[in-house]
Protein backbone atom coordinates (compact mmCIF):
# COMPACT_ATOMS: atom_id res chain seq x y z
CA UNK A 1 0.00 0.00 0.00
CA UNK A 2 1.04 3.78 -0.88
CA UNK A 3 -1.05 6.09 0.40
CA UNK A 4 -1.63 9.58 -0.45
CA UNK A 5 -0.86 12.19 2.02
CA UNK A 6 -3.57 15.47 1.32
CA UNK A 7 -2.70 18.53 3.95
CA UNK A 8 -5.84 20.67 4.60
CA UNK A 9 -4.66 24.59 5.31
CA UNK A 10 -5.78 27.75 5.27
CA UNK A 11 -3.50 30.52 6.88
CA UNK A 12 -6.68 32.20 8.54
CA UNK A 13 -8.22 30.22 11.34
CA UNK A 14 -11.89 29.68 11.54
CA UNK A 15 -12.35 29.35 7.78
CA UNK A 16 -13.64 25.78 8.41
CA UNK A 17 -10.62 23.58 8.13
CA UNK A 18 -11.11 20.99 11.14
CA UNK A 19 -14.86 20.55 9.92
CA UNK A 20 -13.40 20.20 6.38
CA UNK A 21 -11.03 17.62 7.56
CA UNK A 22 -13.35 15.84 9.54
CA UNK A 23 -15.56 15.65 7.03
CA UNK A 24 -13.74 14.77 3.95
CA UNK A 25 -11.60 12.36 5.45
CA UNK A 26 -15.11 9.97 6.36
CA UNK A 27 -16.40 10.68 3.30
CA UNK A 28 -12.72 9.09 1.93
CA UNK A 29 -13.23 5.96 4.58
CA UNK A 30 -16.71 5.90 3.77
CA UNK A 31 -15.43 5.12 -0.19
CA UNK A 32 -14.35 2.31 1.12
CA UNK A 33 -10.62 3.72 1.88
CA UNK A 34 -8.68 3.16 4.67
CA UNK A 35 -8.06 6.71 5.85
CA UNK A 36 -6.01 8.29 8.97
CA UNK A 37 -6.99 11.80 9.10
CA UNK A 38 -3.71 13.89 11.81
CA UNK A 39 -4.43 16.66 13.88
CA UNK A 40 -1.31 18.73 13.46
CA UNK A 41 -2.54 21.24 15.44
CA UNK A 42 -0.15 20.75 18.67
CA UNK A 43 -1.24 22.51 21.68
CA UNK A 44 -4.80 23.01 20.41
CA UNK A 45 -6.48 19.92 19.55
CA UNK A 46 -9.69 19.93 18.03
CA UNK A 47 -10.20 16.96 15.49
CA UNK A 48 -10.86 14.41 18.74
CA UNK A 49 -13.92 16.92 19.84
CA UNK A 50 -15.03 17.34 16.14
CA UNK A 51 -15.30 13.69 15.63
CA UNK A 52 -16.50 12.46 18.97
CA UNK A 53 -13.48 10.46 19.96
CA UNK A 54 -12.10 12.84 22.75
CA UNK A 55 -12.43 9.89 25.64
CA UNK A 56 -10.37 7.61 24.21
CA UNK A 57 -7.29 9.18 23.39
CA UNK A 58 -3.93 7.48 24.96
CA UNK A 59 -1.35 8.44 22.75
CA UNK A 60 -0.65 11.34 20.04
CA UNK A 61 0.97 12.61 17.11
CA UNK A 62 3.94 13.98 19.15
CA UNK A 63 4.18 10.64 20.88
CA UNK A 64 4.71 8.55 17.34
CA UNK A 65 6.92 11.38 16.27
CA UNK A 66 8.85 11.34 19.43
CA UNK A 67 8.99 7.29 18.87
CA UNK A 68 7.53 6.64 22.22
CA UNK A 69 4.31 4.99 20.80
CA UNK A 70 3.97 3.11 17.29
CA UNK A 71 1.49 4.40 14.83
CA UNK A 72 -1.02 1.47 15.52
CA UNK A 73 -1.19 2.45 19.37
CA UNK A 74 -2.04 6.38 18.46
CA UNK A 75 -4.45 5.98 15.79
CA UNK A 76 -8.21 5.56 17.16
CA UNK A 77 -10.49 3.78 15.43
CA UNK A 78 -13.81 5.54 14.52
CA UNK A 79 -17.18 3.80 16.12
CA UNK A 80 -19.50 5.01 13.30
CA UNK A 81 -17.27 4.67 9.85
CA UNK A 82 -15.10 1.88 9.41
CA UNK A 83 -11.81 2.38 8.63
CA UNK A 84 -11.79 5.28 9.79
CA UNK A 85 -8.82 6.71 12.45
CA UNK A 86 -7.45 9.72 14.11
CA UNK A 87 -4.39 10.16 15.55
CA UNK A 88 -4.99 13.38 17.92
CA UNK A 89 -2.54 16.01 18.22
CA UNK A 90 -0.93 16.56 21.45
CA UNK A 91 -2.94 19.18 24.35
CA UNK A 92 0.34 19.77 26.10
CA UNK A 93 3.23 20.01 24.12
CA UNK A 94 4.24 23.11 22.25
CA UNK A 95 4.88 22.99 18.15
CA UNK A 96 8.47 23.61 18.32
CA UNK A 97 8.46 19.95 19.55
CA UNK A 98 8.26 18.36 16.11
CA UNK A 99 10.90 18.46 13.39
CA UNK A 100 9.95 17.68 9.55
CA UNK A 101 12.66 15.61 9.46
CA UNK A 102 10.79 13.57 12.48
CA UNK A 103 7.41 14.31 10.07
CA UNK A 104 8.67 12.73 7.32
CA UNK A 105 9.52 9.33 9.02
CA UNK A 106 6.60 8.99 10.32
CA UNK A 107 4.65 9.70 6.96
CA UNK A 108 6.62 6.90 5.40
CA UNK A 109 4.58 4.37 8.03
CA UNK A 110 1.63 6.20 7.85
CA UNK A 111 1.74 5.87 3.71
CA UNK A 112 2.40 2.24 4.66
CA UNK A 113 -0.52 1.64 6.60
CA UNK A 114 -3.36 3.87 5.01
CA UNK A 115 -4.76 4.50 1.61
CA UNK A 116 -5.21 8.44 2.40
CA UNK A 117 -3.90 10.50 5.40
CA UNK A 118 -5.55 13.56 5.39
CA UNK A 119 -3.40 15.93 7.53
CA UNK A 120 -5.29 19.09 9.75
CA UNK A 121 -2.77 21.90 9.67
CA UNK A 122 -2.53 24.69 12.45
CA UNK A 123 -3.92 28.61 11.42
CA UNK A 124 -0.70 30.67 10.68
CA UNK A 125 2.26 29.76 8.02
CA UNK A 126 4.90 29.18 11.09
CA UNK A 127 6.28 25.73 12.08
CA UNK A 128 3.26 23.96 12.62
CA UNK A 129 2.23 24.72 9.15
CA UNK A 130 5.93 23.78 7.49
CA UNK A 131 5.32 20.28 9.99
CA UNK A 132 1.88 19.71 7.78
CA UNK A 133 3.64 20.30 4.49
CA UNK A 134 6.28 18.69 4.99
CA UNK A 135 5.40 15.37 3.46
CA UNK A 136 2.01 15.80 1.71
CA UNK A 137 1.28 14.97 -2.15
CA UNK A 138 -1.27 17.43 -2.35
CA UNK A 139 -2.86 20.45 -0.85
CA UNK A 140 -6.83 21.77 0.12
CA UNK A 141 -6.52 25.19 0.51
CA UNK A 142 -9.91 26.40 2.63
CA UNK A 143 -11.30 30.11 2.05
CA UNK A 144 -14.30 31.66 3.22
CA UNK A 145 -15.44 34.89 0.71
CA UNK A 146 -14.73 36.97 2.97
CA UNK A 147 -11.39 39.90 2.24
CA UNK A 148 -8.88 38.58 4.97
CA UNK A 149 -9.79 34.85 4.50
CA UNK A 150 -8.75 35.41 0.44
CA UNK A 151 -5.75 37.28 1.29
CA UNK A 152 -4.56 34.94 3.66
CA UNK A 153 -5.22 32.08 1.68
CA UNK A 154 -3.16 33.95 -1.64
CA UNK A 155 -0.30 33.78 1.21
CA UNK A 156 -0.56 30.24 1.75
CA UNK A 157 -1.04 29.04 -2.49
CA UNK A 158 2.45 30.95 -2.81
CA UNK A 159 4.04 28.85 -0.23
CA UNK A 160 2.86 25.69 -1.24
CA UNK A 161 3.56 26.54 -4.79
CA UNK A 162 6.93 27.34 -3.22
CA UNK A 163 7.24 23.47 -2.11
CA UNK A 164 6.28 22.17 -5.84
CA UNK A 165 2.40 21.42 -4.43
CA UNK A 166 -0.40 22.55 -6.74
CA UNK A 167 -3.13 23.13 -4.58
CA UNK A 168 -6.83 22.60 -4.75
CA UNK A 169 -9.53 25.42 -3.38
CA UNK A 170 -12.29 24.42 -1.31
CA UNK A 171 -14.84 27.87 -0.93
CA UNK A 172 -16.56 27.08 2.04
CA UNK A 173 -19.66 29.10 3.85
CA UNK A 174 -21.12 30.48 1.01
CA UNK A 175 -24.16 31.99 1.44
CA UNK A 176 -26.26 32.22 -2.02
CA UNK A 177 -28.72 34.79 -0.79
CA UNK A 178 -26.39 37.18 -0.03
CA UNK A 179 -24.27 36.36 -3.21
CA UNK A 180 -27.14 37.37 -5.13
CA UNK A 181 -27.87 40.67 -2.93
CA UNK A 182 -23.99 41.39 -3.48
CA UNK A 183 -23.42 41.32 -0.05
CA UNK A 184 -20.49 38.76 -0.78
CA UNK A 185 -18.26 37.35 -2.83
CA UNK A 186 -19.17 34.64 -5.09
CA UNK A 187 -17.03 31.32 -5.88
CA UNK A 188 -15.89 33.12 -9.60
CA UNK A 189 -14.82 35.95 -8.00
CA UNK A 190 -13.16 34.53 -5.24
CA UNK A 191 -11.49 32.06 -8.01
CA UNK A 192 -10.54 34.93 -10.31
CA UNK A 193 -9.23 36.51 -7.40
CA UNK A 194 -6.72 33.30 -6.82
CA UNK A 195 -6.53 31.87 -9.72
CA UNK A 196 -6.41 28.50 -8.59
CA UNK A 197 -8.62 25.27 -9.28
CA UNK A 198 -11.66 24.19 -7.47
CA UNK A 199 -12.57 21.11 -5.82
CA UNK A 200 -15.44 22.05 -4.09
CA UNK A 201 -18.22 24.73 -2.75
CA UNK A 202 -19.73 24.38 0.43
CA UNK A 203 -22.81 26.20 1.50
CA UNK A 204 -23.26 27.67 4.93
CA UNK A 205 -25.02 25.11 6.68
CA UNK A 206 -26.46 25.10 10.63
CA UNK A 207 -25.62 21.71 10.45
CA UNK A 208 -21.86 22.11 11.12
CA UNK A 209 -22.73 23.50 14.31
CA UNK A 210 -25.29 21.16 15.51
CA UNK A 211 -22.99 17.97 14.28
CA UNK A 212 -20.04 19.02 16.26
CA UNK A 213 -22.23 19.79 19.48
CA UNK A 214 -22.85 15.97 19.53
CA UNK A 215 -19.18 14.83 18.03
CA UNK A 216 -21.02 13.07 14.89
CA UNK A 217 -19.67 12.62 11.74
CA UNK A 218 -21.55 15.01 9.23
CA UNK A 219 -21.01 13.50 6.48
CA UNK A 220 -23.39 10.86 7.81
CA UNK A 221 -26.18 13.82 7.85
CA UNK A 222 -28.58 13.28 5.72
CA UNK A 223 -30.10 16.57 5.69
CA UNK A 224 -26.91 18.66 5.63
CA UNK A 225 -26.27 20.59 2.47
CA UNK A 226 -22.24 21.03 3.70
CA UNK A 227 -21.77 17.40 4.56
CA UNK A 228 -23.26 16.53 0.95
CA UNK A 229 -20.69 18.63 -0.43
CA UNK A 230 -17.67 17.54 1.28
CA UNK A 231 -19.00 13.73 0.01
CA UNK A 232 -18.59 15.37 -3.30
CA UNK A 233 -14.89 16.48 -2.71
CA UNK A 234 -14.02 13.18 -1.34
CA UNK A 235 -15.43 11.54 -4.75
CA UNK A 236 -13.42 14.20 -6.67
CA UNK A 237 -10.34 13.80 -4.69
CA UNK A 238 -10.74 9.90 -5.09
CA UNK A 239 -10.94 9.40 -8.77
CA UNK A 240 -13.59 10.93 -10.06
CA UNK A 241 -12.30 13.79 -10.90
CA UNK A 242 -15.00 15.06 -13.53
CA UNK A 243 -18.00 14.85 -11.12
CA UNK A 244 -19.09 18.02 -12.15
CA UNK A 245 -19.28 20.90 -8.73
CA UNK A 246 -22.69 21.82 -7.49
CA UNK A 247 -23.68 25.60 -7.62
CA UNK A 248 -24.74 26.67 -4.29
CA UNK A 249 -28.55 27.93 -5.78
CA UNK A 250 -27.99 31.76 -6.38
CA UNK A 251 -31.58 33.14 -6.68
CA UNK A 252 -31.79 36.17 -9.53
CA UNK A 253 -34.31 38.51 -9.08
CA UNK A 254 -36.86 39.69 -12.09
CA UNK A 255 -34.94 42.93 -12.79
CA UNK A 256 -31.85 41.01 -13.04
CA UNK A 257 -33.62 38.44 -15.55
CA UNK A 258 -35.21 41.01 -17.37
CA UNK A 259 -31.73 42.88 -17.75
CA UNK A 260 -30.17 39.84 -18.63
CA UNK A 261 -32.85 39.47 -21.01
CA UNK A 262 -31.95 42.77 -22.90
CA UNK A 263 -28.28 42.48 -22.45
CA UNK A 264 -27.85 45.52 -20.23
CA UNK A 265 -26.66 44.04 -17.08
CA UNK B 1 -27.86 49.18 -16.32
CA UNK B 2 -31.45 48.30 -15.10
CA UNK B 3 -30.12 46.98 -12.02
CA UNK B 4 -27.76 50.47 -11.42
CA UNK B 5 -31.18 52.11 -11.69
CA UNK B 6 -32.52 49.79 -8.91
CA UNK B 7 -29.67 50.37 -6.67
CA UNK B 8 -30.22 54.19 -7.11
CA UNK B 9 -33.86 53.08 -5.95
CA UNK B 10 -33.31 51.07 -3.24
CA UNK B 11 -29.97 52.57 -2.11
CA UNK B 12 -28.29 49.13 -2.06
CA UNK B 13 -24.61 49.04 -2.80
CA UNK B 14 -22.97 45.98 -3.96
CA UNK B 15 -20.12 45.79 -1.03
CA UNK B 16 -18.09 42.64 -2.83
CA UNK B 17 -17.35 44.70 -5.89
CA UNK B 18 -15.69 47.07 -3.06
CA UNK B 19 -14.42 43.93 -1.39
CA UNK B 20 -13.13 42.46 -4.88
CA UNK B 21 -11.32 45.26 -6.18
CA UNK B 22 -9.50 45.96 -3.07
CA UNK B 23 -8.34 42.36 -2.50
CA UNK B 24 -7.07 42.23 -6.45
CA UNK B 25 -5.17 45.78 -5.19
CA UNK B 26 -3.79 44.44 -1.57
CA UNK B 27 -2.56 40.64 -3.24
CA UNK B 28 -0.42 42.90 -6.40
CA UNK B 29 1.23 45.09 -3.44
CA UNK B 30 1.68 42.20 -0.96
CA UNK B 31 3.51 40.23 -3.68
CA UNK B 32 5.67 43.20 -4.67
CA UNK B 33 7.27 43.67 -0.45
CA UNK B 34 10.41 42.14 -0.10
CA UNK B 35 12.36 41.37 2.84
CA UNK B 36 15.29 42.45 3.82
CA UNK B 37 17.66 39.36 4.02
CA UNK B 38 16.55 39.27 0.39
CA UNK B 39 17.74 42.86 -0.69
CA UNK B 40 21.31 42.45 1.85
CA UNK B 41 21.60 39.03 -0.45
CA UNK B 42 20.81 41.00 -3.67
CA UNK B 43 22.83 43.78 -3.00
CA UNK B 44 25.99 41.48 -2.08
CA UNK B 45 25.64 39.50 -5.32
CA UNK B 46 25.14 43.13 -7.57
CA UNK B 47 28.42 44.43 -5.52
CA UNK B 48 30.17 41.19 -6.27
CA UNK B 49 29.24 41.43 -10.06
CA UNK B 50 30.08 45.17 -10.51
CA UNK B 51 33.14 44.50 -8.82
CA UNK B 52 34.79 42.27 -10.89
CA UNK B 53 34.62 45.17 -13.67
CA UNK B 54 34.76 48.76 -11.44
CA UNK B 55 35.84 50.01 -8.41
CA UNK B 56 33.29 50.93 -5.88
CA UNK B 57 32.57 53.09 -3.36
CA UNK B 58 31.38 50.21 -0.75
CA UNK B 59 30.23 52.25 1.44
CA UNK B 60 28.13 55.30 -0.16
CA UNK B 61 25.97 52.61 -2.50
CA UNK B 62 22.37 52.00 -1.53
CA UNK B 63 19.67 49.45 -3.35
CA UNK B 64 15.95 50.41 -3.06
CA UNK B 65 12.32 49.27 -4.02
CA UNK B 66 10.65 52.10 -5.40
CA UNK B 67 7.05 52.14 -5.80
CA UNK B 68 4.87 54.00 -7.92
CA UNK B 69 0.90 53.38 -8.39
CA UNK B 70 1.08 50.78 -11.19
CA UNK B 71 5.27 49.83 -11.76
CA UNK B 72 7.75 48.71 -8.72
CA UNK B 73 11.77 49.33 -9.53
CA UNK B 74 14.36 48.11 -8.04
CA UNK B 75 17.08 51.36 -8.11
CA UNK B 76 21.03 50.60 -7.26
CA UNK B 77 22.90 53.60 -6.71
CA UNK B 78 27.10 53.77 -6.46
CA UNK B 79 29.70 55.84 -7.35
CA UNK B 80 32.35 54.46 -9.90
CA UNK B 81 35.62 55.05 -8.40
CA UNK B 82 37.51 53.80 -11.54
CA UNK B 83 37.26 51.08 -14.29
CA UNK B 84 38.94 48.40 -13.80
CA UNK B 85 41.61 47.47 -16.94
CA UNK B 86 41.66 43.83 -18.00
CA UNK B 87 45.40 42.95 -18.83
CA UNK B 88 45.65 41.65 -22.46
Amino acid sequence: MQGKIIVVTSGKGGVGKTTATSSIGAALALEGNRVAIVDMDIGLRNLDVVMGLENRIVFNIVDVVLDRCKVEQAAIRDRRIENLFLIPASQSDNKDVLTTAGVERVAKQLRSRFDYIIMDSPAGIERGFENSVVAADEALVICTPDVSAVRDADRVIGLLYARSLNPKLIVNRIEPARVTRGEMLSHDDVMEVLSIDLVGLVPMDEKVLISSNTGAPLVLQNDSKAGAAFRRIARRLNGEEDLPIEMPVYKTSMWQKISKTFGLK
Amino acid sequence: MLSGLLKRFTGKNNSKDAAKKRLQFSLIYDKLEVNDTTLTDLQQDIVDVISKYFEIDKDALELKVKRDDDVSALVFNTPILHVKRKRA
